[in-house]
C-alpha cells in the first residue's frame, strides 16, 4: 500500500551523510549560531540522531495542518529520501554552518514556505507553511526529540544542560520566523507547550500512510530494514504515551538487554554512516573546534 | 536463498563480506568471481597503510607518528566508549582482521571497515599513562627507565609506546584502551546482530562455525594475557632457530591490558620488496617454514599472516610479531590435514584423498559428484607442493587461490564446508600466499614441506633446511 504510493527509501543513509557532510564547513568565519561550546554541536553528532530524528518526524506529522502542508506540497512521495536529505542539510547548515550561511538557507525555507498555502482536507481549515504556530511546533517536535532520545539512548544531558539546550534552539526557531517571545526556552516551557498543542494533534490518515512508510520502508536492503526495525522500536519507544495510542502503536518492550541490542544497532547505522565520504573529516572538524574552544 | 556453504569464507572474510551487504543495501548477487586480483592489491597496500600504522614497525617511529592524530586523542574512557562501544569496536575488529582478507568485499565496504580504523585516535598521554598506572600499580615513568609518552604506533585495540625496563632493555609496551575489553565483550553477545552480518556474507546455511570462531577469536585478543602466552610458547620453541625470531615477553611487565616485549628493529615488507630476489626468496622460506613448522610442531597458527607482522633482516632472518590471533590446535585436529595433505600429494590417491576430506568433514559426504571433479576443484590449494622442484609463486596463482576460495559458483562449492576448527587456516591462502606471491618467491616447496611433514620428515632441501636441522638436533640434545 504504502509502497505504491512512495517512491523507495534507496540511498537514505548515503545522502543523509552527504547533506550533513555539506553542512559543516571546512575553514568558517565564524562560529554560526551555537558555537564549538554549545550543547547543540555536542548533541549533534549522538549516536541517538536518528531516533531522534524519526521521533521528531512522528510528533510533526501529528499536527493536521503541518502533516497537511507537507502531504500536499513537499513532493515527499515523489522522493522522500530527496526530502529529508534536504531537511537533514537544513540542520547541519543552521547548527554549524556560519551564521551568513545558516541565515540564507533559513531565508530560502521562507521562501519556499511562502507558497505552501491550502485547506486541509481533513479539518477543513486553512493553513500556510509560514504561519508561526506551525513552525513552533515543527521546532519544539525536534527539540523534544532530541531530549527524549538522547535520554534513553545516547549521551543523557543533564537537567541543566537540558535547560541550555532548549534555549540555544530558541535562535534556529526564530531563523525560520517564530517570533522569539513564542519560542520555549527551557525544558518546563517546552512542556507546557507541547501540552497546550496536545488538544489539537491528531493521526490524520496522511500522517498515518506517511509515517508507515517511515518506519518500514521500502527499498532497504533486507539487512538494513532489520536494523532500520530498531531504530524505529526505539522512536516509538521514546514517543510520549498519547502520541503513541494516536497512531495506535503498542509500546514496546524496554529491558536492559533490548536497549542494549538497540544501542548497538544504532553503532552499526552510525559506522555506515561514517563510512560515507566525508562523513569522518566533517566530525574531525567539529571535534577540534569543540577541544579548541575548551578551557585547558 | 538456496543454502550453501563455501570453503571461501574466513571468519573474518565472511563478517567483512557481511558489512558489505550491510552497508550496501543493494543485492551484490554471487560473490565476484574476478576479485582476486583487487583483493591482493589491497591486501599489499592494506598491509602498507597498517604497516604504516602497526604497532610493531618501530624503526620509522617518526614518519608513524605524522599518522596519529594527537590533536583528536581519546582523553577519557568515556571518549573511547563513544569511539568504540555500540559495535563499533567488534566492526573494527572483524575489518582489521579482514582488512586484506576480502576476495568478496566491494570498494564501499572496504573504504567503510578503513574508515573505521581511521576514526579511532590514539589515547592522550595521560590516558595511557593511566591505564599503565592501574596494571603495573606505579606510573610508567616508575615502572619503566624511560618511558616515552607519545605513542608510536596504533595497535589492536590499544596503542605502543617505546620504553627502557629498569634494567636497560630496549621495549615495545601495548596498551589497552580502557575499557574496551568490556565494551567489546558486551557487543559480542549480541549474537542476533553479527549474525546477522554474517549472514549474508556467508550465503552458508551454518554461519554459527564463523560466528562462534570470531567471537572467540576477539574474545581473546581482549586478555592480552592470551597473546602474551602464545608468543611466549613461540618464543622458546623457536629459541637458537637460525632465521627465525621472536621478540621475548617482559613478563613482570605483561598484564590483561599491557604486554611488554623486546623491541625489534629491522627493514619492512615495503622495503623488502626493493632488496634482491634472492634476498626476497630468502624471507620467503623462512615465513614458509616458520608457518608450517608453528602449525605442525607447536601446534599453532597465527591467524594475522600478515606483511606489517614481519620486520626482515638480510640472509633471510624474520622477526615474527603480534600473537594476538593464534589458534592452537590438538594434534587430532591436525592430522585430518596432513592425511589429506599426504592423500593428494605423496600418494596421489585422489579417492583416498576424497575420504580424508569427507573425515576432516570438508566435503559432506556422498556428495553427487565425481572424485575428478573434486580434486580439480580443491587441488589448486597444494598447485605448489604437489611435484618436486623449483616453482614461483606469482601474484597470478595467489589470485586464482582467492577466486576459487570465493568461487560460489562451482558445482563443487555447494557441497564443501568448513569446520569449525579449520576457519582460520584459510588465512594460508589468502595471506600467506598473498605474501609470497607478492615477492614473486621461488623454492622448492614441495621439498621444503617433505622436511616439516611428520609422515616424511624429508631430508635438508636448502642451506636454510640444514642450519634448521642443526637447530633442531641441538633443541633435542638440550631437551634430552
Amino acid at each position: 500500500m504504502t509502497a505504491d504510493l512512495y517512491a523507495t527509501a534507496t540511498g537514505l543513509i548515503e545522502r543523509s551523510a552527504a547533506a550533513f557532510v555539506s553542512g559543516v564547513p571546512e575553514d568558517p568565519a565564524d562560529d554560526g549560531l551555537f558555537g564549538p561550546a554549545s550543547v547543540a554541536w555536542r548533541v549533534s553528532t549522538d549516536l541517538a540522531t536518528p531516533v531522534a530524528g524519526l521521533r521528531s518526524l512522528l510528533m510533526q506529522a501529528l499536527h493536521p495542518l503541518a502533516m497537511a502542508g507537507v502531504d500536499q506540497h513537499s513532493g515527499w512521495r515523489r522522493d522522500p529520501v530527496g526530502r529529508l536529505a534536504a531537511t537533514s542539510a537544513y540542520l547541519a547548515t543552521v547548527t554549524f554552518g556560519e551564521r551568513a550561511v545558516a541565515e540564507q538557507a533559513a531565508a530560502r525555507v521562507r521562501r519556499i514556505h511562502d507558497h505552501v498555502r491550502g485547506v486541509d482536507a481533513v479539518t477543513g481549515r486553512r493553513y500556510a507553511a509560514g504561519d508561526p504556530a506551525l513552525l513552533l511546533w515543527v521546532h519544539a517536535a525536534q527539540v523534544d526529540s532530541v531530549l527524549a532520545a538522547g535520554s534513553l539512548f545516547g549521551a543523557a544531558l543533564s537537567a541543566a544542560d537540558s535547560d541550555r539546550y532548549v534555549a540555544e534552539m530558541v535562535a534556529a526557531a526564530e531563523l525560520v520566523g517564530v517570533p522569539r517571545p513564542l519560542v520555549p526556552a527551557s525544558v518546563a516551557e517546552l512542556g507546557r507547550y507541547v501540552a497546550s498543542v496536545r488538544p489539537g494533534l491528531s493521526c490524520t490518515p496522511a500522517a498515518a500512510e506517511s509515517m508507515a512508510y517511515l518506519l518500514d520502508p521500502p527499498g532497504l536492503d533486507e539487512e538494513v530494514a532489520e536494523i532500520w526495525q530498531d531504530v524505529r522500536d526505539a522512536a516509538i519507544a521514546v514517543l510520549p504515551d498519547w502520541a503513541r495510542q494516536m497512531y495506535g502503536y503498542d509500546a514496546p518492550s524496554l529491558s536492559p538487554e533490548r536497549k542494549t541490542e538497540i544501542r548497538q544497532s544504532l553503532g552499526v547505522v552510525d559506522a555506515m554512516f561514517l563510512g560515507q565520504p566525508g562523513v569522518l573529516e566533517a566530525r574531525q572538524r567539529i571535534m577540534l573546534r569543540m577541544r579548541a574552544g575548551r578551557p585547558a | 536463498m538456496k543454502p550453501r556453504r563455501l570453503l571461501a569464507t574466513t571468519m573474518t572474510g565472511g563478517a567483512a563480506a557481511a558489512l558489505t551487504l550491510v552497508l550496501l543495501r543493494r543485492r551484490l548477487g554471487p560473490l565476484r568471481l574476478d576479485r582476486g586480483r583487487a583483493a591482493l592489491r589491497l591486501f599489499v597496500r592494506g598491509g602498507v597503510r597498517y604497516a604504516a600504522s602497526a604497532p610493531r614497525l618501530f624503526v620509522a617511529a617518526g614518519e608513524q607518528r605524522q599518522l596519529l592524530r594527537e590533536d583528536l586523542a581519546l582523553q577519557t574512557a568515556e571518549d573511547v566508549a563513544g569511539t568504540l562501544g555500540a559495535m563499533k569496536g567488534v566492526m573494527m575488529k572483524i575489518g582489521q582482521m579482514a582488512s586484506y582478507v576480502d576476495g568478496g568485499l566491494s570498494p564501499a565496504v572496504r573504504h567503510t571497515l578503513a574508515r573505521l580504523q581511521d576514526s579511532v585516535p590514539p589515547m592522550s598521554a595521560e590516558l595511557a599513562a593511566q591505564v599503565v598506572t592501574e596494571e603495573l600499580g606505579v606510573p610508567p615513568e616508575r615502572a619503566f627507565a624511560r618511558w616515552d609518552p607519545r605513542p608510536i604506533a596504533a595497535a589492536s585495540i590499544g596503542q605502543v609506546h617505546r620504553a627502557v625496563t629498569l634494567d636497560g632493555r630496549p621495549v615495545a609496551v601495548k596498551v589497552q584502551y580502557p575499557g574496551i575489553a568490556e565494551t567489546i565483550a558486551a557487543d559480542l553477545r549480541n549474537v542476533a546482530l553479527i549474525r546477522r552480518m554474517l549472514r549474508i556474507a556467508a550465503p552458508a546455511q551454518d554461519v554459527d562455525a564463523l560466528l562462534s570462531e570470531l567471537r572467540d577469536r576477539i574474545g581473546e585478543e581482549l586478555d592480552y594475557r592470551h597473546e602474551a602466552a602464545s608468543q611466549r610458547l613461540m618464543a622458546a620453541y623457536y629459541h637458537g632457530h637460525p632465521t627465525i625470531h621472536i621478540p621475548a615477553i617482559i613478563d613482570e611487565l605483561s598484564t590483561r591490558r599491557l604486554i611488554t616485549s623486546e623491541l625489534s628493529g629491522g627493514a619492512r615488507f615495503a622495503e623488502l620488496a626493493t632488496w634482491p630476489q634472492h634476498e626476497r626468496d630468502l624471507a620467503a622460506e623462512t615465513i614458509y617454514r616458520f608457518v608450517f613448522r608453528s602449525l605442525y610442531e607447536v601446534g599453532a597458527f597465527n591467524g594475522d599472516p600478515h606483511p606489517g607482522n614481519y620486520l626482515f633482516h638480510r640472509g633471510g632472518k624474520v622477526t615474527f610479531l603480534d600473537f594476538g590471533l593464534v589458534r592452537h590446535f590438538t594434534s587430532a585436529e591436525l592430522q585430518p590435514l596432513l592425511q589429506m595433505a599426504r592423500t593428494i600429494c605423496v600418494e596421489h590417491d585422489p579417492e583416498a584423498f576424497r575420504a580424508s576430506l569427507e573425515n576432516a568433514g570438508f566435503l559432506r559426504p556422498g556428495a553427487p559428484l565425481s572424485t575428478q571433479e573434486i580434486v580439480e576443484h580443491l587441488a589448486v590449494f597444494y598447485d605448489t607442493i604437489r611435484e618436486p622442484g623449483p616453482v614461483t609463486i606469482t601474484s597470478d596463482y595467489a589470485s586464482s587461490v582467492v577466486r576459487r576460495f570465493f568461487d560460489l559458483r562451482s558445482p563443487v562449492a555447494q557441497y564443501i564446508a568448513v569446520p569449525r576448527s579449520y576457519v582460520i587456516l584459510q588465512r594460508i591462502n589468502l595471506g600467506l600466499f598473498a605474501v609470497l606471491g607478492e615477492l614473486s618467491a621461488t623454492a622448492d616447496w614441495r621439498a621444503i614441506a617433505e622436511e616439516i611433514w611428520p609422515f616424511v620428515h624429508g631430508p635438508a632441501a636448502t642451506p636454510m633446511g640444514q642450519a634448521e636441522a642443526a637447530w633442531r638436533v641441538r633443541r633435542h640434545a638440550i631437551a634430552a
